[in-house]
Protein backbone atom coordinates (compact mmCIF):
# COMPACT_ATOMS: atom_id res chain seq x y z
CA UNK A 1 0.00 0.00 0.00
CA UNK A 2 1.41 3.32 -0.84
CA UNK A 3 2.12 6.51 1.44
CA UNK A 4 -1.42 7.91 -0.12
CA UNK A 5 -3.37 5.07 0.33
CA UNK A 6 -2.83 4.18 3.43
CA UNK A 7 -3.90 8.22 4.49
CA UNK A 8 -6.83 8.27 2.29
CA UNK A 9 -7.67 5.02 4.43
CA UNK A 10 -6.63 6.64 7.60
CA UNK A 11 -9.15 9.46 6.98
CA UNK A 12 -11.84 7.16 5.85
CA UNK A 13 -13.25 7.45 8.88
CA UNK A 14 -15.71 10.40 10.23
CA UNK A 15 -14.11 10.66 13.56
CA UNK A 16 -10.66 10.72 12.11
CA UNK A 17 -11.51 13.29 9.98
CA UNK A 18 -12.70 15.47 12.38
CA UNK A 19 -9.79 15.05 14.39
CA UNK A 20 -7.63 15.71 11.58
CA UNK A 21 -9.45 18.66 10.81
CA UNK A 22 -9.09 20.51 14.53
CA UNK A 23 -5.21 19.55 14.39
CA UNK A 24 -5.20 21.35 11.14
CA UNK A 25 -5.70 24.68 12.73
CA UNK A 26 -2.87 24.32 15.29
CA UNK A 27 -1.46 21.57 17.54
CA UNK A 28 -3.82 20.08 20.21
CA UNK A 29 -3.29 17.74 23.62
CA UNK A 30 -5.18 14.69 23.54
CA UNK A 31 -7.85 15.72 26.34
CA UNK A 32 -8.36 19.07 23.96
CA UNK A 33 -8.72 16.59 20.74
CA UNK A 34 -11.61 14.15 22.75
CA UNK A 35 -12.73 17.39 23.93
CA UNK A 36 -16.48 17.60 21.72
CA UNK A 37 -16.11 14.28 20.05
CA UNK A 38 -18.74 11.37 20.76
CA UNK A 39 -16.09 9.58 21.45
CA UNK A 40 -14.17 7.38 24.53
CA UNK A 41 -10.14 8.82 25.49
CA UNK A 42 -8.72 5.20 24.78
CA UNK A 43 -10.76 5.33 21.41
CA UNK A 44 -9.09 8.70 20.51
CA UNK A 45 -5.56 7.71 21.33
CA UNK A 46 -6.50 4.82 18.91
CA UNK A 47 -7.57 6.67 16.38
CA UNK A 48 -4.73 9.33 17.10
CA UNK A 49 -2.30 5.95 16.70
CA UNK A 50 -3.79 5.39 13.18
CA UNK A 51 -2.92 9.00 12.34
CA UNK A 52 0.22 8.70 13.03
CA UNK A 53 0.98 5.74 11.24
CA UNK A 54 -0.27 7.02 8.28
CA UNK A 55 2.02 9.84 8.36
CA UNK A 56 -0.70 12.18 8.57
CA UNK A 57 -0.21 13.56 12.24
CA UNK A 58 3.13 14.20 14.55
CA UNK A 59 3.81 13.75 18.42
CA UNK A 60 5.71 16.19 19.96
CA UNK A 61 6.33 16.97 24.02
CA UNK A 62 6.36 20.09 25.33
CA UNK A 63 7.05 19.50 28.88
CA UNK A 64 4.85 17.19 30.66
CA UNK A 65 2.69 17.21 27.87
CA UNK A 66 2.56 15.38 24.24
CA UNK A 67 1.00 17.78 21.68
CA UNK A 68 -0.50 16.24 18.14
CA UNK A 69 0.00 18.18 14.61
CA UNK A 70 -0.41 17.81 11.25
CA UNK A 71 2.34 16.48 9.83
CA UNK A 72 4.08 19.22 7.28
CA UNK A 73 6.62 16.82 5.83
CA UNK A 74 3.90 13.97 5.01
CA UNK A 75 1.68 13.06 2.55
CA UNK A 76 -0.24 16.25 2.42
CA UNK A 77 2.67 18.51 1.94
CA UNK A 78 2.28 19.46 -2.35
CA UNK A 79 -1.37 19.81 -1.44
CA UNK A 80 -1.17 22.17 1.15
CA UNK A 81 0.90 24.02 -0.58
CA UNK A 82 -1.05 24.27 -3.72
CA UNK A 83 -3.43 25.36 -1.34
CA UNK A 84 -1.82 27.82 -0.40
CA UNK A 85 -0.18 29.15 -3.47
CA UNK A 86 -3.41 29.36 -4.87
CA UNK A 87 -5.36 31.27 -2.14
CA UNK A 88 -2.43 33.75 -2.56
CA UNK A 89 -2.70 33.74 -6.69
CA UNK A 90 -6.71 33.94 -7.03
CA UNK A 91 -6.82 36.65 -4.33
CA UNK A 92 -5.05 38.67 -6.41
CA UNK A 93 -7.21 37.86 -9.53
CA UNK A 94 -10.08 38.91 -7.95
CA UNK A 95 -8.40 42.60 -7.29
CA UNK A 96 -7.79 42.48 -10.63
CA UNK A 97 -10.66 41.53 -12.00
CA UNK A 98 -12.54 44.14 -10.06
CA UNK A 99 -10.33 46.52 -10.75
CA UNK A 100 -10.70 45.67 -14.24
CA UNK A 101 -14.26 45.74 -14.00
CA UNK A 102 -13.83 49.78 -12.83
CA UNK A 103 -11.59 50.70 -15.31
CA UNK A 104 -14.58 49.37 -18.11
CA UNK A 105 -16.92 51.01 -16.77
CA UNK A 106 -15.13 54.29 -16.59
CA UNK A 107 -15.09 54.37 -20.40
CA UNK A 108 -18.61 53.68 -20.97
CA UNK B 1 -17.28 21.09 9.21
CA UNK B 2 -15.46 21.49 6.02
CA UNK B 3 -14.46 18.36 4.03
CA UNK B 4 -11.23 17.14 2.93
CA UNK B 5 -10.08 16.12 -0.19
CA UNK B 6 -6.59 14.93 -0.25
CA UNK B 7 -6.81 14.92 -3.93
CA UNK B 8 -7.99 17.94 -4.98
CA UNK B 9 -7.84 21.56 -4.14
CA UNK B 10 -11.15 23.49 -4.15
CA UNK B 11 -11.83 27.54 -4.28
CA UNK B 12 -15.43 29.21 -4.42
CA UNK B 13 -15.95 32.92 -4.30
CA UNK B 14 -17.79 35.75 -5.99
CA UNK B 15 -16.03 38.40 -8.70
CA UNK B 16 -17.41 41.69 -8.68
CA UNK B 17 -17.02 41.63 -12.44
CA UNK B 18 -18.85 40.56 -15.79
CA UNK B 19 -18.56 36.94 -16.72
CA UNK B 20 -16.35 38.09 -19.49
CA UNK B 21 -14.18 40.57 -17.68
CA UNK B 22 -13.25 37.68 -15.10
CA UNK B 23 -12.70 35.14 -18.08
CA UNK B 24 -10.62 37.47 -20.08
CA UNK B 25 -8.54 38.40 -16.97
CA UNK B 26 -7.73 34.81 -15.77
CA UNK B 27 -6.84 33.61 -18.80
CA UNK B 28 -5.57 36.57 -21.00
CA UNK B 29 -4.24 38.53 -18.39
CA UNK B 30 -2.78 35.94 -16.02
CA UNK B 31 0.68 37.63 -15.56
CA UNK B 32 -0.83 40.39 -13.66
CA UNK B 33 -2.38 37.88 -11.71
CA UNK B 34 0.34 35.03 -10.90
CA UNK B 35 2.52 35.73 -8.12
CA UNK B 36 6.21 36.32 -8.98
CA UNK B 37 7.73 34.34 -6.08
CA UNK B 38 6.61 30.99 -7.28
CA UNK B 39 8.12 29.56 -10.39
CA UNK B 40 10.21 26.86 -11.54
CA UNK B 41 12.39 28.73 -13.68
CA UNK B 42 16.22 29.43 -13.24
CA UNK B 43 16.20 32.87 -13.13
CA UNK B 44 13.96 36.08 -11.56
CA UNK B 45 10.40 35.46 -13.38
CA UNK B 46 9.81 38.20 -15.74
CA UNK B 47 6.27 36.87 -16.95
CA UNK B 48 3.59 34.17 -17.65
CA UNK B 49 2.12 33.61 -20.66
CA UNK B 50 -0.75 31.34 -21.32
CA UNK B 51 -2.32 30.70 -24.88
CA UNK B 52 -5.93 31.05 -25.03
CA UNK B 53 -6.73 28.22 -27.46
CA UNK B 54 -6.88 24.46 -26.75
CA UNK B 55 -3.31 23.11 -26.95
CA UNK B 56 -1.67 26.58 -25.87
CA UNK B 57 1.15 26.83 -23.91
CA UNK B 58 1.53 27.59 -20.67
CA UNK B 59 5.01 28.66 -19.40
CA UNK B 60 6.79 31.49 -17.29
CA UNK B 61 9.89 33.61 -18.87
CA UNK B 62 12.71 34.59 -17.10
CA UNK B 63 15.23 37.28 -16.66
CA UNK B 64 18.11 34.73 -18.25
CA UNK B 65 15.82 34.69 -21.62
CA UNK B 66 14.49 31.26 -20.82
CA UNK B 67 11.16 29.55 -20.51
CA UNK B 68 10.18 27.23 -17.91
CA UNK B 69 6.71 25.22 -19.34
CA UNK B 70 3.87 24.51 -16.37
CA UNK B 71 1.31 22.95 -18.60
CA UNK B 72 -0.90 23.53 -21.43
CA UNK B 73 -4.53 24.54 -22.09
CA UNK B 74 -7.23 21.59 -22.44
CA UNK B 75 -10.47 23.12 -22.17
CA UNK B 76 -11.36 26.70 -23.45
CA UNK B 77 -15.11 27.80 -23.78
CA UNK B 78 -15.19 31.48 -23.57
CA UNK B 79 -16.85 32.81 -20.88
CA UNK B 80 -17.93 29.69 -18.79
CA UNK B 81 -14.81 27.29 -18.26
CA UNK B 82 -10.94 27.12 -18.44
CA UNK B 83 -8.92 24.05 -18.10
CA UNK B 84 -5.23 23.90 -17.51
CA UNK B 85 -3.23 20.64 -17.51
CA UNK B 86 -0.66 21.58 -14.49
CA UNK B 87 2.78 19.43 -15.11
CA UNK B 88 4.79 20.55 -12.46
CA UNK B 89 5.40 17.35 -9.67
CA UNK B 90 6.04 17.38 -6.43
CA UNK B 91 10.22 18.24 -7.49
CA UNK B 92 9.21 21.01 -8.83
CA UNK B 93 9.90 19.84 -12.26
CA UNK B 94 7.87 20.15 -15.38
CA UNK B 95 6.96 16.50 -15.99
CA UNK B 96 5.49 16.14 -19.43
CA UNK B 97 3.92 12.67 -18.71
CA UNK B 98 1.95 14.44 -15.82
CA UNK B 99 -1.20 15.59 -15.87
CA UNK B 100 -3.16 16.89 -13.23
CA UNK B 101 -6.26 19.34 -14.57
CA UNK B 102 -7.17 22.77 -12.62
CA UNK B 103 -10.56 23.64 -13.37
CA UNK B 104 -12.18 27.45 -13.42
CA UNK B 105 -15.93 27.74 -13.88
CA UNK B 106 -17.31 31.35 -14.57
CA UNK B 107 -20.91 31.07 -13.45
CA UNK B 108 -22.65 34.80 -13.99
CA UNK B 109 -24.57 35.70 -10.40
CA UNK B 110 -26.59 38.99 -10.57
CA UNK B 111 -25.53 42.34 -11.88
CA UNK B 112 -21.92 42.30 -12.57
CA UNK B 113 -21.04 39.43 -10.58
CA UNK B 114 -19.40 36.19 -11.28
CA UNK B 115 -19.23 33.10 -9.28
CA UNK B 116 -15.40 31.60 -9.99
CA UNK B 117 -15.74 27.70 -8.79
CA UNK B 118 -12.00 26.79 -8.87
CA UNK B 119 -10.71 23.25 -8.50
CA UNK B 120 -6.96 21.93 -8.76
CA UNK B 121 -7.58 17.81 -9.18
CA UNK B 122 -5.63 15.01 -9.60
CA UNK B 123 -3.21 16.15 -6.21
CA UNK B 124 -2.14 12.55 -5.76
CA UNK B 125 0.02 12.29 -8.98
CA UNK B 126 2.32 14.99 -7.67
CA UNK B 127 4.04 12.80 -5.51
CA UNK B 128 6.04 13.97 -2.32
CA UNK B 129 9.41 15.38 -3.15
CA UNK B 130 12.11 16.67 -0.76
CA UNK B 131 11.99 19.91 -2.04
CA UNK B 132 9.00 21.44 -1.28
CA UNK B 133 9.31 20.64 2.86
CA UNK B 134 12.03 23.74 2.49
CA UNK B 135 9.76 25.49 0.62
CA UNK B 136 6.80 25.45 2.35
CA UNK B 137 8.19 26.76 5.33
CA UNK B 138 9.52 30.04 3.51
CA UNK B 139 6.15 30.13 1.75
CA UNK B 140 4.23 29.76 4.50
CA UNK B 141 5.66 32.70 6.23
CA UNK B 142 4.88 34.80 3.43
CA UNK B 143 1.29 33.20 3.11
CA UNK B 144 0.61 34.18 7.01
CA UNK B 145 1.54 38.02 6.13
CA UNK B 146 -0.10 38.48 3.10
CA UNK B 147 -3.42 36.63 4.96
CA UNK B 148 -2.83 39.29 7.84
CA UNK B 149 -2.67 42.35 4.99
CA UNK B 150 -5.70 40.67 3.03
CA UNK B 151 -7.97 40.06 6.18
CA UNK B 152 -7.52 43.88 7.60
Amino acid sequence: MSASERAFNALGDPTRRAIFEKLRHRPLAVVDIADGLPVSRPAVSQHLKVLREAKLINIKTSGAKNFYEVDREGILVMREYLDKFWDEALANFKRIAENTEKENNKHE
Amino acid sequence: METISLTSVKKEFVVEATQETAFKVFTEQMDKWWPRTHHIGSAEMTGIVVEPRVHGRWYSKHADGSEANIGYVSTYQPYDLFVLIWQINGDFKCDPTLATEVVTQFIPEGHKATRVKFEHKDLHKLGNGKSVESMNEGWGLIMELYKKEAEQ
